[in-house]
């Protein structure tokens, strides 16, 4: 997985699976450079976000902007003015990961004069197995409200269709079909299928065909080794 | 329909709607606003009604009118709003009306945090509101089993006239796991002569309420509601037990803690200590059953709670000293590890920990 400029944000359907592609991009472009950032802009949801990986990321030197300390799972909608250090910072790559749907996207549109020369990317995560985006008319409903409230336009679209661990190819071509026709339809570009790391194997085919990454999942749940 | 990727507070929300819920009146509170917001969005489809109300107090009091006329309604909260809604949940209790209320609990007292927690149980379990009433509360273990759950949450409320809460955690409510609906499946119905809908003046006004100002008619009607307690004490106890049958140590834990537990009762059986586990799925009434079977035989029982130990009350109750009642929580929002439940198993069986 690679981003394509200074700044990538991650957006979609609440559930749609954002944090953990951020975390992975965010690993991963920490191996092609120096420094890289992880700004957490979930304002939505305080379970299982960005800041919930703290470890992860000091572990591979990526920095994590986020409330700090008890901020960090306060029920406030919060975000920290670390950001704007690291945006006009041109040594540094920045992650953002959003909250879900145009709510989520509300907490971007603050930054619009800050970043809007900066080419910012704004990617859609597309999970087809969630309610209200498993339609072409539903994901394209929930990308024009994002683009509304995030006042930017989406640049890209990524196929994460999952349902967990009992995910199937057969999902992963569903998405693959409804991203294509979304993103004809919007004319906006499909640039890649996220699946996770044990359906290695039976991906092969589809990974032959179009550009596939696999994915380490990190938000587990405390029964899960 | 095949397996779909939700939350636990959208599973709740998609099986009440299938179990014939077009009623929801609700407040936001972390960790359960995802319930509400689906609500909002859903119910519109199935020409149902939903209303933020402008409290929680105002919610109950619509759900009391809703279930007045008859309907199928619900509405959610989590522990301080669902602390606001006992006024209203004794209300119906003594009015005798159906209603489902979910409470996914967050760490306490007071306004406390947003992590999960269990130490809401004495408050659903003990009658919680003012006035000789039980509920009955269901506790899911995983989202699969909120889809049954809920259904039989608003089976019951309907069968007994009565309120039931459907008890989870701030987990439950934000985990995501896959889920199927089984469409088409029949909705019970139940005969309603007491709804007021109307008369066609072929008999009294009906009247709804839980006033009762004539004392002997209050105790009367308070020994009726106890008569039908000890009818969903004979009929709606539900739990489930893994390994009990040669177990030494049982454990007792209900919804997502039990599903932890479950690892560490692997984990001790690999090390050779005979354990098991109760899980209560009604937690009124209690499943006194499983350890009425196993209190002569086993050493003993360790509660595992995200409380300070609230359900092993109960646990001592129905043991009567006839076994060692241990207890191991987490509270604050921090949820027991494994690990640590293994340790507990260890240290209570004798064995040294490594």
């Amino acid at each position: 997985m690679k981003a394509n400029g200074k700044i990538t944000i991650l957006s979609g359907h609440f559930g749609s699976g954002k944090t953990e592609i951020a975390i992975n991009l965010a690993l991963s472009e920490r191996t092609k450079h120096d420094k890289v950032a992880i700004n957490d802009l979930d304002i939505i949801n305080p379970y299982y976000r960005s800041r919930d990986a703290a470890s992860v990321f000091r572990e591979h030197d990526v920095e994590l902007i986020a409330p700090q300390n008890r901020l960090a799972s306060a029920d406030l909608p919060i975000v920290s003015g670390e950001i704007y250090r690291v945006l006009h910072d041109s040594r540094y790559r920045l992650i953002v990961d959003a909250g879900g749907d145009k709510d989520g996207a509300t907490a971007l549109g603050q930054y619009y004069h800050e970043w809007k020369d900066m080419q910012p990317e704004l990617w859609f995560v597309l999970n087809a197995n969630r309610p209200f985006v498993s339609t072409l008319e539903g994901a394209a409903y929930t990308i024009g409200k994002i683009e509304n409230a995030s006042r930017l336009k989406v640049t890209g679209i990524i196929n994460n269709t999952n349902i967990g661990l009992e995910t199937t190819m057969e999902d992963v071509w569903r998405g693959h079909e409804l991203s294509s026709l979304l993103a004809e339809k919007l004319n906006i570009a499909f640039l890649f299928t996220t699946i996770a790391n044990h359906l290695q194997k039976d991906a092969c085919n589809f990974a032959y065909r179009y550009e596939a990454f696999f994915i380490k999942r990190y938000m587990k749940l405390p029964w899960e080794g | 329909m095949g397996k779909v990727l939700m939350k636990g507070n959208e599973v709740i929300a998609e099986s009440a709607v299938h179990a014939g819920c077009k009623y929801f009146f609700g407040y936001p509170i972390t960790p359960q606003s995802e319930l509400v917001a689906y609500m909002a969005r859903r119910l519109p489809e199935v020409g149902g009604l939903f209303l933020q109300a402008e409290s929680e107090v105002a919610a109950i009091n619509m759900v009391y009118g809703a279930a007045s006329a008859g309907v199928r309604v619900m509405t959610s909260s989590s522990s301080p709003g669902f602390s606001l809604k006992q006024e209203g949940i004794s209300y119906l209790a003594g009015a005798q009306l159906p209603a489902v209320i979910v409470n996914i609990a967050r760490g306490g007292p007071g306004l406390g945090n947003i992590q999960p927690a269990q130490s809401d149980y004495f408050q659903v379990t003990k009658g919680g509101g003012h006035g000789d009433y039980h509920t009955p509360v269901l506790a899911p273990a995983s989202l699969q089993e909120i889809v049954d759950l809920t259904k039989d949450a608003f089976d019951i409320a309907d069968r007994y006239r009565t309120p039931v809460i459907l008890l989870g955690d701030g987990m439950l409510g934000q985990m995501m796991e896959p889920v199927e609906f089984t469409e088409g499946t029949e909705i019970r119905k139940f005969a309603k002569p007491w709804a007021t809908t109307g008369t066609l003046g072929d008999g009294p006004p009906r009247t709804i309420t839980s006033l009762e100002l004539d004392a002997e008619s209050l105790e009367k009607r308070n020994w009726d509601l106890q008569q039908k307690f000890a009818v969903m004490k004979a009929n709606e106890i539900r739990y489930e037990t893994y390994l009990t049958e040669d177990a030494d140590y049982i454990m007792v834990a209900f919804g997502t803690v039990a599903r932890i537990t479950m690892n560490a009762v692997n984990k001790a059986r690999e090390a050779g200590v005979k354990v098991g586990l109760i899980r209560p799925i009604s937690l009124w009434p209690f499943p006194e059953k499983p350890f009425l079977e196993t209190r002569d035989r086993v050493k003993g029982y360790i509660s595992v709670e995200m409380s300070a130990g609230q359900m092993v009350e109960d646990v001592r109750l129905v043991v009567e000293g006839h076994a060692q009642v241990d207890f191991f929580g987490r509270t604050g929002g921090i949820v027991p590890t494994q690990d640590e439940i293994f340790e507990k198993i260890m240290m209570a069986a004798g064995g040294v920990t490594v």
